[in-house]
């Protein structure tokens, strides 16, 4: 069967029925096995044999787990015992130390297998090549490898369970079919949102019945999903793939409109998956953190990155950042720089470092390839410059009596934010460092209206009425966006409209997907991006 | 409980509610002529719909294999039954037996030939399915006319009036040398056919057997395309079911293709000198085997022969 | 208590710390002014804040990291 992806006919129609049915006639009891079983057959669809490296997580973390709460139970009952506080803070120190070690060695495991598939030949290539420059006789070989499905999802999630269980957050998890459904949960297995144990495992067990109102509204999510999915980026396939491939044919104008256009069909690719994978779940009557708070709002990039695959961020943030940048030597550092340089810039130096380390790992998460590492570099510049500055900027605002948070002001932001993502995303789509560095130098030397003018333009994958289409989806997704920024859910809000609007609408959109979808004879669809990852 | 009940039905209202829409939708998009310019797909294959009612005797499905290899103006010079070539280039197998279906809407054929190389292009849960909703729905087939579709089509009635003067045969002359090596080797394997696959042949043939057709499976010659495993898979199949089939590459004497002339992409497919052996001997064969009639003189065939005169002009004496 | 409260106003000024409750989800409190938070609560107070304890409900509020102090130096 091939279930390629979440908008595939095989999922939609034979995959996904088959689980609800099943779901839904099995006992409350044995319902979280329905959904296992099902993950692990829609993994084999994608991935086959390799199936056996998520197995190989979740034992892990079983028994990591397990481990780890021995070790805690050891040390209390110890410290319970101990005779003095000198002796329960060695004990303390002492079971510190096992732990870590049983941390990093399950940690390690998850993330070395990542490595090591992922980026084995990454690493292999660039070593040959040192050797080579250093004039080494030696030669690495590099084993060509397949990469399961959604590895470098769920190994986060893996790792965070670890840590979790270690900083004594969550209890270990005895129960293996818990773990390995949290693991490989099949909507949010090809393209998250990375969960936490915390938030999913026990939503994911429990086995709660199909409510009807959930089945209509995380169906009405699935179509919004794929409206922007097969209406929007599937539609912007062709003129962007013509862009980014035979670039040397186009001016700065087209570099720049494919560049725009790009950044749109990642948004609407991604998000549009995330509203599969959350709508599949509402369906379950599950809740999956969103991963996206209209990014296209930001007035930083700091901020874009709050809203803009947030369980990535937050991972980061909780996993690297604050670890590194509250690390002792760390943290002295900051007090000493505190004094001498203020509030504002006496943290930065931690902060920038754990910033620096944080934004090589986001890079590196997304491919192996020097235009990603440059990509996450781009971001980490972009962040710091936006902290060195961020007084400069409030002064001169004083300064020149502009009030920022006045309108045109915050527009300018957001549009200078929407800008700078843009440019990151030229060299996040490229083929290489290389070529993205050529088409930037095209984009911003080569502008002219010239190609607008001549039509260019519609001739490059999509004509004029392609446009009007793409543009009337954005808007949709737009209207979306201002009433969830408003604090209005728009399901809910349609919920409580009268039945004649509430299909209205429904029927509206599921006719505007099958008459303007991007599919059938001539066009392409496009592959999953972030499965990739 | 009550609620529970409601709910269930407002669902169903609204799922009835959102076919009737599709079926309207549908009629909208519909192309109103079998003609390119009406935005009707493969038109070649589907100038059937414009041919005289209950006219057709032998229809042909199959890929590009069927339409490069079967010419029904020869068989109707030579022997006088009416036939069309329904093939599109990488037909899968549902196609065909769409194609079958929609053909016997307005036509009688007493033979169905499939030609065989589609029972190799596997077909996908997901083509399968998508193929069944066209059908259903046909905006799910013709959605992208709505960049050329004018406002006084939408609503006019559907009439098709074209016909194909080659009927379904694609003709080209072009030589483009194989080698003349065997590649019929006996040999004891067989190629597996799919599951699916093997349903829709089943299928076809059942609904052939149902509307009194003989339903024929034919390997036409191929170097590139066909072998002795996957003679056999076919074999298999054709014995299961009680289906006939024949095998032209292995039939060398009644039908000799010289592949250092009679192909047009070195082995791949027949070009018009093999095209015309191949018809030749099918034309004969079918006559004799399933007494088709002989209409050449029957003056409500005129259309017929005006055809045939353009084709002959096209192709020159063969 | 107080205490608190002023060195909130010197890492952060610009908020009303005793009534605001989302000072993380709010985004007023960013991660590098939570480093200079920490450090300063550290020296202020003779505790040491774990990076597990680093999670936005102990951080939303004047009150919430208050009750965080208090319960660290219980702890020690």
């Amino acid at each position: 069967m091939a279930v390629s992806s979440y908008y595939s006919i095989a999922y939609l129609a034979l995959f996904l029925p088959i689980v609800i049915i099943l779901y839904t006639v099995m006992p409350k009891k044995v319902r979280w096995l329905v959904l296992l079983l099902s993950s692990w057959w829609f993994f084999w669809c994608v991935s086959g044999k390799l199936l056996v490296y998520i197995l190989l997580s979740s034992l892990s973390i079983h028994h990591g787990g397990i481990w780890l709460s021995l070790l805690q139970k050891e040390r209390d009952s110890l410290m319970e015992t101990a005779a003095d506080k000198e002796r329960k803070k060695e004990l303390r120190s002492l079971y510190k130390r096992k732990q870590r070690m049983a941390a990093a060695a399950i940690a390690g495991l998850n993330i070395g297998i990542l490595v090591f598939l992922k980026y084995g030949a990454f690493f292999g290539g660039n070593l040959n090549s040192l050797l080579a420059l250093l004039k080494i006789p030696a030669v690495v070989s590099i084993p060509s490898l397949a990469v399961p499905i959604g590895i470098s999802f769920y190994t986060l999630q893996a790792v965070s369970y670890i840590m979790d269980v270690y900083h004594e957050k969550i209890q270990a998890d005895r129960n293996m079919g818990r773990l390995a459904l949290y693991l490989s949960f099949f909507p949010q297995l090809m393209e998250g949102p990375i969960c936490r144990y915390s938030e999913t495992a026990m939503q994911l067990w429990r086995g709660e019945r199909i409510r009807h109102e959930n089945l209509v509204s995380g169906t009405q999510r699935m179509v919004f999903g794929m409206m922007k999915k097969i209406v929007i980026a599937d539609r912007l396939n062709q003129f962007i793939k013509n862009v980014f491939t035979n670039n040397s044919n186009y001016d700065g104008t087209m570099t720049a409109i494919a560049v725009v256009l790009y950044t749109c069909q990642l948004y609407m690719e991604f998000s549009g998956t995330m509203d599969m994978a959350l709508g599949c779940s509402e369906i379950f009557g599950m809740r999956m953190p969103e991963n996206f708070r209209q990014p296209f709002f930001s007035r930083s990039i700091s901020e874009f990155w709050q809203r803009w695959h947030i369980t990535l961020g937050t991972w980061f943030k909780d996993y690297i950042f604050y670890p590194l940048s509250m690390a002792n030597p760390m943290k002295k550092l900051t007090s000493r720089a505190r004094k001498k340089l203020g509030n504002h810039y006496g943290p930065l130096i931690a902060g920038s470092a754990a910033l620096f380390v944080v934004w090589l790992c986001n890079g590196l998460w997304h491919g192996a390839g020097w235009h990603y590492i440059f990509f996450g570099m781009y971001h980490f510049v972009l962040i710091l410059a936006g902290n060195m500055t961020e007084p400069l900027f409030r002064g001169a605002a004083e300064k020149l009596h502009i009030r920022r948070e006045s309108v045109p002001y915050r527009a300018f932001q957001v549009v200078r934010t929407a800008a700078l993502v843009c440019v990151g995303e030229l060299f996040f789509r490229a083929d290489s460092l290389r070529i993205g560095l050529s088409m930037f130098r095209n984009m911003v030397t080569g502008l002219s209206f010239a190609s607008i003018r001549n039509g260019t333009v519609f001739q490059a994958g999509m004509d004029r009425k392609d446009f009007v289409i793409v543009l009337i989806g954005v808007l949709i997704v737009l209207v979306n966006s201002v009433m969830k920024e408003k604090g209005i859910q728009p399901r809910k809000w349609l919920a409580g409209r009268p039945a004649a609007v509430r299909w209205a609408v429904c029927y509206a959109l599921i006719l505007f997907v099958v008459v303007f979808g991007a599919y059938g004879t001539g066009y392409v669809p496009l592959d999953p991006i972030y499965a990739n990852f | 409980m009550k609620k529970g009940i409601r709910k269930a039905a407002g669902s169903v209202v609204f799922l009835a509610g959102l076919c009737a829409l599709l079926i309207f939708v549908s009629y909208l998009f519909l192309p109103k002529n079998n003609m390119a310019e009406f935005g009707m797909d493969e038109v070649t294959a589907n100038g059937i719909l414009g041919e005289k009612e209950n006219s057709i005797d032998v229809l042909v499905v199959g890929d590009s294999e069927s339409y490069s290899a079967i010419s029904p103006m020869e068989m109707w010079a030579q022997q006088g039954f009416t036939s069309y070539v329904c093939g599109t280039s990488g037909q899968y197998l549902y196609l065909s037996d769409t194609f079958l279906k929609r053909a016997f809407e307005k036509q009688q054929p007493k033979v169905v030939i499939l030609e065989t190389d589609a029972i190799y292009r596997d077909v996908t849960f997901g083509g399968s399915f998508m193929n069944r909703l066209e059908n259903l729905f046909s905006v799910f087939r013709y959605h992208n006319r709505w960049k050329s579709i004018g406002p006084g089509e939408l609503f006019s009635s559907v009439e098709y009036t074209w016909t194909d003067d080659y009927k379904g045969y694609s003709y080209n002359a072009a030589v483009d040398a194989g080698k003349n090596e065997e590649h019929m080797n006996p040999t004891d394997h067989v190629a597996e056919i799919k599951e699916l696959n093997e349903e829709y042949v089943a299928g076809m043939a059942q609904f052939c057997k149902d509307n009194g057709a003989v339903f024929l499976l034919v390997s036409t010659p191929s170097t590139v395309n066909w072998n002795y495993e996957r003679h056999n898979g076919v074999q298999q199949l054709a014995d299961k079911y009680g289906i006939p089939y024949i095998d032209l590459n292995l039939m060398k004497e009644e039908v000799p293709i010289d592949w250092t002339t009679d192909t047009r992409d070195k082995g791949d497919h027949l070009n018009h000198s093999g095209a015309v052996k191949v018809s030749a001997w099918l034309g004969k064969y079918l006559k004799e085997q399933y007494s088709l009639p002989d209409h050449r003189n029957d003056s409500a065939y005129a259309k017929w022969n005006e055809a045939l005169d353009r084709y002959k002009k096209a192709v020159g004496q063969a | 208590m107080e205490r608190l409260i002023e060195i909130l106003e010197e890492i952060q000024p610009g908020a009303d710390y005793r009534t605001c409750t989302n000072l993380v989800d709010g985004h007023i409190l960013d991660s590098l002014s939570i480093l200079s938070l920490v450090a300063e609560l550290e020296e202020e107070f003779d505790i040491i804040i774990p990076t597990v304890e680093i999670i936005p409900d102990h951080f939303n509020s004047a009150e919430s990291i208050y009750a965080l102090i208090v319960r660290l130096r219980e702890e020690e």
